[in-house]
C-alpha cells in the first residue's frame, strides 16, 4: 500500500517536471543572455526582450545568398542586397520571394522608399540605381559632378538612404567627407554630416613644436573618419555609425553613432550615464570593443545598434540610455556569425538581423517584458502618462532591477504631486537629477506645512522669555526702590 | 576631570592654533587621551559620512563600502604622517617628542569631525542646487586641518616658518619611503616564507 502510494507519488512528480521543463528550459536554451548597463556601469541580467524564433534561410528564399551586405525592412517586405550573386531579392516579412532585380554589379547597400521604390547602391557599377516596386528599372545616379572628388578615384557606393523628401545621401568607399547628397533629381548638391577631426591639446603640441619631420609625416594620417552604415528614420534625421574607430578614439569618447540633422549637425542626444559605445569593459579583458555596422530606429526614439565584434544588438532609448542587450556570435543556432545588417518590423515586434556568412537572415521575436518595456517608452514619448505608469509597473513586476522603470514611475509620481513616492522611486532608480527635482518640492510642501506651526511656536516662546525677563526686571526694581526707601 | 578640560581645550586649539599649540606642549594642557579620542572621532566622521549621507550627495556604492578598510586607512596615515615626522624632526633637530606629535595631530584633527558631521545631516536639507555650499564647506574642514597640521608640527618642533615648510615636505617623501620600505618588508617575508615551506615540503616528502 505504501509503496504502491510512493510510486504514484514519483509518477506524479515526474510528470509534473516533464509538464513545467520545457516552459523553464525556453528561457534557458536562448544562446545568448539579455542584460542592461545599471548606474554603476555592470552588466545586469535580464529578462530576455527578444527571443530567438527561426532563421530564414535559401529553403525560404528559394536560392542560396552569397556574402550578402545590406538588408532594408519595410513596406511588409524584406529587401536584401545579395552581394555575391549580384542581385537584389524583395521577399515578404516570412522570407518567401516576390522577385529579384539582376543586372547589377555586387550590390552593397539597399534602400526602399514608403510607396515602394527601390534604390540600390551598385557598387561595381559606381552608381545608385532606383528601381520601382515591381523591380523595373527607372533610372540611375552615377558619379557626382564635382571637383571635390578627384578624378583618380574610384566612385564606389556602399549604403544609400532617401529621406521622405527625395534627398538620396550615399556612402561611398574612400569618401571620407561624410555623405554624398544628391537632390530628388540626382543632382549633386555636396557632402554633409562630416566627421570632425578631433586632435587632443597634447597631440596637437606634440605635432606642431616637438616632433621631428618624419614623425609628422607618418601623424597625417589623421583623417575623418567614414561611416559605416546609415538609417533615415520618420522625421528625416540620419542615424550614422562609425566603426573604424582606433581605441585611442573610443577611449577619449568618441562617438560611434550620430545622429544627424537635414544640415548634418550632430543631434543626438547623450543624456545616459555612459557614452554610446556598446559594451563598456571590453578594454580590462583585452578584447575588441564593439564595432557598431548597422542601426534601425523606432518611430520614437528607441535605437537598435547592430555590433560585429561580439555580434550583439544594444538598445537605447531617446536619451541614450541603454535599454538592453542581446545576440551573441557563435555556433549555435541562433548565433550569429558576422551580421552586417540589421532591421525591425513596423511595431518592432520582430528583429530581423543579416548575416555575411551564414547567407541568411535570423529572426527574433519580441517578449511579454521587451514589448511592455517599449510601450512605456513610446507612451512616454506621446504624453500619455497614465497609460506609461503601467506598463512601467509591468516591467517592475518581471524585473525589480530596471532602472529606467524606476525613473519612470518616478517621472508619474513627479506629475501626480507624490513627492515622497518619487524621491523613493528614483533613488531606487540612481537618478539624482530627479531626485533633487522630486526633494525640493517635497522640501517645499514640508515647509508649507509647518513652517507656519514652526514659526508660532518658537515667536511664542519668545515673547514667553522676554515677558518673564521684563517681570524679573520690574521686580528687581521694586526690590530696589524699596532698598532705597528703607534706608532713607 | 583632566580628560575632560583636555578635550574642551581643543576649541582653544582650532580657533587660536599659534597658542593652543604652543600650550598644548608646553603649559600640558592637552593629553594624549583626548588626541586618540580625536582620531577615533575621526574615524566615526567619516565612516557616517560613507554610509548616511544622503542620496544626492553619496556617491559611494553601499553595498562595497567597507568601514574597516577605511578605519585603517586614517589610522595608516595618521601614524605614517607621525613617524615620518618624527623621523625627520629628530634629525633636524626638531623638539617635540613622539608623544607630542601625536597629540598636535590628534588636535589638528578636529575640523572634520567640527564640520563634516554636521554636514552629513545637512545634506538630508538641501537640493543638487544648494549643494556648493556643502562641497564648500567640506572642503574647508580639510583646508583647515591642513593649516592645522602646519602650525601643529610648528609649535611643537620650535620651527620658523619656511624650515617648517621644507620638514613638512621633507615628511610626505618620508611617508612615502616608508610604504616603500614597508611593502618591501612584507615582499621579503612572505618570500622568505615561501622559501621555508618549499624547503620543509622538499625534507618532507622526500
Amino acid at each position: 500500500m505504501r509503496k504502491k502510494c510512493f510510486r504514484r507519488a514519483l509518477t506524479g512528480i515526474i510528470a509534473a517536471a516533464f509538464i513545467l521543463l520545457p516552459a523553464i528550459t525556453v528561457q534557458a536554451s536562448m544562446p545568448y543572455d539579455t542584460y542592461s548597463y545599471n548606474y554603476w556601469g555592470e552588466e545586469v541580467k535580464e529578462p530576455h526582450s527578444y527571443l530567438y524564433s527561426k532563421t530564414i534561410t535559401d529553403r525560404e528564399l528559394g536560392s542560396r545568398l552569397s556574402y550578402p551586405q545590406d538588408m532594408f525592412v519595410g513596406n511588409g517586405c524584406l529587401y536584401i542586397a545579395d552581394t555575391g550573386n549580384s542581385r537584389v531579392l524583395v521577399t515578404d516579412m516570412e522570407g518567401n520571394i516576390r522577385f529579384e532585380i539582376t543586372g547589377l554589379s555586387a550590390p552593397q547597400g539597399i534602400f526602399a522608399t514608403e510607396d515602394g521604390h527601390i534604390y540600390v547602391a551598385d557598387t561595381g557599377n559606381s552608381r545608385v540605381a532606383e528601381f520601382d516596386e515591381e523591380g523595373l528599372f527607372l533610372r540611375e545616379i552615377g558619379r557626382p559632378e564635382t571637383t571635390l572628388i578627384a578624378d583618380s578615384q574610384e566612385y564606389s557606393p556602399t549604403r544609400v538612404v532617401v529621406d521622405n523628401a527625395g534627398r538620396i545621401y550615399v556612402i561611398a568607399y574612400g569618401i571620407n567627407m561624410g555623405l554624398v547628397e544628391f537632390d530628388s533629381s540626382g543632382a549633386f548638391q555636396g557632402f554633409m554630416g562630416a566627421t570632425e577631426v578631433s586632435v587632443s591639446t597634447f597631440e596637437y603640441i606634440w605635432k606642431n613644436y616637438f616632433s621631428s619631420e618624419a614623425q609628422q609625416e607618418r601623424m597625417e594620417t589623421i583623417v575623418p573618419t567614414e561611416y559605416s552604415n546609415i538609417f533615415v528614420d520618420r522625421d528625416n534625421f540620419i542615424y550614422a555609425t562609425i566603426n573604424n574607430l582606433s581605441n585611442e578614439d573610443r577611449e577619449s569618447g568618441a562617438d560611434a553613432i550620430r545622429r544627424l540633422n537635414p544640415t548634418g549637425t550632430d543631434v543626438l542626444r547623450r543624456l545616459g550615464n555612459y557614452p554610446i559605445i556598446g559594451d563598456l569593459e571590453t578594454v580590462t579583458y583585452g578584447w575588441d570593443w564593439s564595432s557598431f555596422v548597422d542601426v534601425a530606429a523606432t518611430d520614437y526614439g528607441c535605437y537598435f545598434i547592430l555590433d560585429q565584434t561580439d555580434g550583439k544588438i544594444f538598445a537605447y532609448d531617446n536619451d541614450g540610455v541603454s535599454l538592453f542587450v542581446f545576440g551573441h556570435s557563435g555556433i549555435k543556432e541562433g548565433n550569429f556569425q558576422k551580421p552586417v545588417a540589421i532591421g525591425l518590423n513596423e511595431d518592432e515586434s520582430r528583429v530581423y538581423v543579416l548575416d555575411n556568412l551564414l547567407n541568411s537572415i535570423l529572426v527574433f521575436d519580441i517578449t511579454e517584458y521587451g514589448r511592455n518595456l517599449l510601450d512605456a517608452i513610446r507612451l512616454n514619448s506621446i504624453g500619455d502618462s497614465d497609460g506609461a505608469t503601467k506598463k512601467w509597473q509591468a516591467v517592475l513586476s518581471r524585473n525589480s532591477n530596471s532602472e529606467l522603470a524606476y525613473v519612470g514611475l518616478g517621472k508619474a509620481y513627479l506629475t501626480e504631486g507624490s513627492y515622497r513616492e518619487a524621491m523613493e522611486c528614483f533613488e531606487l532608480g540612481n537618478s539624482k537629477k530627479y531626485y533633487t527635482k522630486a526633494f525640493s518640492y517635497y522640501r517645499k510642501e514640508m515647509m508649507e506645512r509647518y513652517l507656519t506651526k514652526a514659526v508660532g511656536i518658537l515667536a511664542v516662546l519668545l515673547i514667553v522669555v522676554w515677558l518673564v525677563r521684563k517681570a524679573l526686571r520690574v521686580r528687581k526694581w521694586v526690590g530696589e526702590v524699596r532698598c532705597y526707601m528703607e534706608n532713607h | 576631570m583632566l580628560y575632560g578640560k583636555s578635550l574642551k581645550y581643543v576649541f582653544h586649539v582650532i580657533f587660536h592654533p599659534a597658542d593652543g599649540f604652543w600650550d598644548l606642549k608646553r603649559e600640558k594642557r592637552g593629553s594624549l587621551a583626548a588626541a586618540l579620542t580625536f582620531v577615533a572621532l575621526t574615524i566615526v566622521t567619516l565612516a557616517l559620512e560613507k554610509l548616511d549621507t544622503a542620496f544626492l550627495f553619496n556617491d559611494n556604492r553601499l553595498s562595497k563600502v567597507n568601514v574597516m578598510i577605511d578605519a585603517f586607512t586614517v589610522l595608516l596615515v595618521f601614524g605614517l604622517w607621525c613617524v615620518a615626522n618624527w623621523c625627520t624632526t629628530s634629525l633636524m633637530d626638531g623638539k617635540g617628542r613622539m608623544k607630542d606629535i601625536i597629540i598636535a595631530m590628534g588636535y589638528a584633527l578636529f575640523p572634520v569631525v567640527l564640520i563634516r558631521l554636521p554636514l552629513v545631516l545637512v545634506s538630508y536639507c538641501i537640493t543638487a542646487e544648494e549643494g556648493t555650499f556643502y562641497y564648500v564647506f567640506g572642503f574647508i574642514a580639510y583646508a583647515w586641518v591642513a593649516v592645522l597640521v602646519f602650525a601643529g608640527t610648528m609649535m611643537t618642533h620650535e620651527y620658523g616658518f619656511w624650515k617648517n615648510v621644507f620638514t613638512c615636505i621633507i615628511t610626505v617623501l618620508g611617508m612615502g619611503i616608508l610604504m616603500f620600505i614597508g611593502l618591501l618588508f612584507f615582499n621579503v617575508i612572505s618570500e622568505i616564507i615561501v622559501f621555508m615551506t618549499t624547503i620543509y615540503k622538499e625534507i618532507r616528502f622526500r
